[in-house]
């Protein structure tokens, strides 16, 4: 007998008869309803990490905030086609090596969490699943009305993507993705002595555009 | 580990040679049990949430055996390579035979307990594969030759001063230098060149959706992500408790994980792993070593719900005094001292009795095991199975015979108050174990039934 069936037998021999799966509490728990304004309690949250956001018109701004944040950042990619002009945009790496010297990334995401200011982005969205991780600094660009309130609604969400995702509202067969991850704020460790050190393998920092076209620019900068 | 033979009354004696750096252990350790505390109390719906992790495990472990078929059938059409290991014999091997296959002989590996467990990183070197852990807080370890002192802070035990010897010695950093900022920057440099050059890397899992076939990863670093979307080949290894039923449950398991370990609302990275990329090789090891058996046991299969948040350690009042080392275990605390007897109920025999019974760990259990009760349960189990020590029966004996004799008890109490206020160096000398790291209050004149009697009206 194969280690698999043996192991099989073992557990459907020994597991306690069946339990019921309970129901999830939803997005109706009593902080989570309308009446907060989900963007400022997911910058505050983003801060509190370690992160930054800012709230803009639009991509002109953002392309203004990075040169300023960013003046020296060395080599740039980016996979939002307005901001093509910072760096290489479009292009493909089969090699992820090739991504070893990033200096900052700027990938759109697609949503982020007002509970612990983490941002989702799939594998489409990363032009290559090391690049997130590997760039010296990252940029994510959600809608400012883009914003969940907690993980159950997030999961929601991301169920309704891919069900859009395969219903063809997305350019390529693979609808699904191989790889997606919440995006919580810089990399860090706190490993020597719980102290706080920003920027351990990943990006040292973060920073979230959270776009609101019906904003003015009339008062930012 | 290095613990010849030694239990964990005689490893924490060693701990509590150095008082002061005991009290900075349990103050490090107490401070993240805070943290925790406030995250927790920021989330309403929180003892709503365990309660629903707790249920959702329930019905993970009555329905096992289906959740691994299903599993294996998703992540099998999804491309991934699926391994069965019944014990860290076989798991080590499968490794092994990967890294073969491709004729490849240094790996890098994020965080895994069960490797731990599977003793990997030894069996490996044996066979001439140079393995790199690149959590920073197991590659100091891992430097120093120490195994992880915490499940989730795995270098808790040593100073920044320590660290900066050892980097010093094994990365070329300045001597004298224990600046945490630049110390990480060191590691980040040293370890960035190792996840461009190796072509395997192995991960844990936090969790496994048998829906989707697909497992999710939690670090803070991101140095899983590194590894593995660098690799050739990402080899996953899971213990089969591991599973969830479905993906939408991730959003219950991700709000109480890193809220429990660390007191963060997230941790900084959740890579949800699906699909290989294209030209990449992705394996995942289902172990057993020993669950199968430990789910057929009704007092004690709660605590393969465990998610690895490691709140029971840093609560712990034993733990916190006595270091994750004296437990000789891979998974240290009060979990682990439920979980090691069931693989090796003779050389884990003490660990049961390292805890003082006071429950904070139950408390603050995420998925709410019953860890004080099984611990309890499990000395019951011992003492009858022939495996507590001598020293430890007889001292029970005497306290049967002295509590079930009304007459013996209170002559015992008043002899013993009686020696400790004339003549207290017989009692508080270099023969009695228990002064050796205890201070005992001053002893009443007379005991609560001897007040009584005088007072009452």
């Amino acid at each position: 007998m194969s280690s698999r069936d043996k192991i099989l037998a073992a557990v459907k021999n020994n597991q306690p008869g069946p339990r019921a799966l309970p129901s999830l509490p939803g997005e109706d728990t009593a902080a989570h309803t309308g009446t907060v304004d989900l963007s400022s309690a997911f910058v505050s949250v983003l801060e509190a990490i370690g992160g930054s956001a800012y709230t803009v018109s639009g991509f002109d701004r953002i392309a203004t905030i990075l040169h300023e944040l960013h003046p020296r950042a060395g080599r740039v990619i980016t996979g939002c086609p307005e901001l093509a002009a910072l760096g290489e945009y479009g292009e493909k790496y089969a090699d992820p090596h090739t991504l070893e010297d990033v200096g900052l990334a700027i990938l759109s995401a697609h949503f982020g969490v007002a509970e612990n200011g983490a941002c989702w982005i799939t594998e489409d969205r990363m032009i290559g699943r090391a690049l997130p991780f590997i760039a010296q600094h990252l940029a994510l660009v959600i809608r400012r009305q883009n914003i969940v309130p907690n993980m159950h609604v997030a999961y929601e969400r991301i169920a309704e993507l891919e069900a859009g995702a395969a219903g063809g509202n997305v350019a390529g067969g693979d609808s699904t993705g191989g790889f997606a991850t919440f995006i919580a704020g810089p990399s860090k460790t706190a490993d020597i002595e719980q102290s706080l050190v920003l920027g351990a393998h990943g990006p040292r920092s973060l920073i979230v555009f959270l776009i609101d076209e019906e904003l003015s620019d009339a008062g930012f900068y | 580990m290095t613990t010849n033979g030694k239990d964990h009354a005689a490893l924490a004696d060693e701990f509590n040679k150095d008082e002061p750096r005991v009290n900075w252990h349990d103050e490090t350790l107490w401070w993240v049990r805070q943290k925790r505390d406030k995250a927790a109390h920021n989330v309403p719906e929180w003892e709503l949430l365990r309660d629903t992790a707790s249920r959702i495990k329930d019905n993970v472990l009555s329905h096992l055996s289906e959740y691994l078929i299903q599993f294996e059938a998703m992540a099998v059409s999804n491309g991934i390579t699926i391994h069965w290991a019944a014990d860290a014999e076989e798991h080590n091997n499968i490794i092994l035979s990967i890294l073969r296959r491709h004729r490849i002989d240094k790996m890098v590996k994020s965080k895994s307990m069960l490797t731990e467990e599977c003793h990997l990183n030894e069996f490996l070197e044996q066979q001439g594969v140079d393995v790199v852990d690149t959590d920073l807080g197991e590659r100091v370890v891992q430097l120093a030759g120490e195994p992880p002192s915490h499940i989730v802070l795995p270098c808790i035990h040593k100073k920044k001063e320590e660290i900066g010897e050892i980097f010093h010695e094994h990365l070329g950093t300045p001597a004298g230098n224990a600046d945490p900022q630049f110390l990480t920057h060191a590691a980040r440099l040293h370890l960035r060149e190792k996840f461009l050059t190796r072509r395997v890397a192995l991960t844990g899992v936090n969790f496994a959706v048998a829906e989707t076939g697909e497992f999710v990863v939690c670090t803070n670093e991101g140095n899983a992500d590194m590894g593995a979307h660098l690799a050739d080949v990402h080899i996953a290894c899971m213990g089969i408790e591991k599973l969830i039923p479905q993906r939408k449950h991730l959003g219950v398991f991700l709000r109480l994980l890193a809220r429990s370990a660390t007191g963060q609302p997230i941790t900084t990275y959740s890579s949800h792993f699906k699909k290989p990329r294209p030209g990449q090789e992705m394996h995942i090891v289902l172990v057993d070593n020993g669950r199968s058996v430990h789910l057929g046991r009704a007092d004690f299969r709660n605590s393969l719900k465990c998610i690895r948040c490691a709140a029971c350690f840093n609560t712990c009042p034993v733990y916190r005094r006595s270091g994750g080392h004296s437990y000789h275990t891979a998974v240290a605390g009060p979990i682990g001292s439920i979980l090691a007897p069931n693989l090796d109920r003779k050389k884990y025999s003490d660990l049961p009795f390292a805890s003082t019974l006071c429950g904070s760990c139950s408390n603050v259990c995420p998925v709410k095991i019953d860890i004080h009760e099984q611990l309890y349960k499990w000395r019951q189990v011992i003492v009858q199975e022939g495996h507590a020590p001598l020293a430890k029966k007889a001292a029970m004996k005497t306290m049967t015979w002295v509590l079930s004799n009304p007459s013996v008890y209170h002559t015992a109490g008043k002899t013993g108050r009686w020696f400790m206020l004339n003549v207290p160096f017989t009692v508080n000398n270099g023969f009695n174990p228990w002064y050796r790291q205890r201070d005992m209050p001053v002893s009443p004149a007379e005991s609560f039934g001897e007040w009584y009697k005088k007072n009452k009206k």
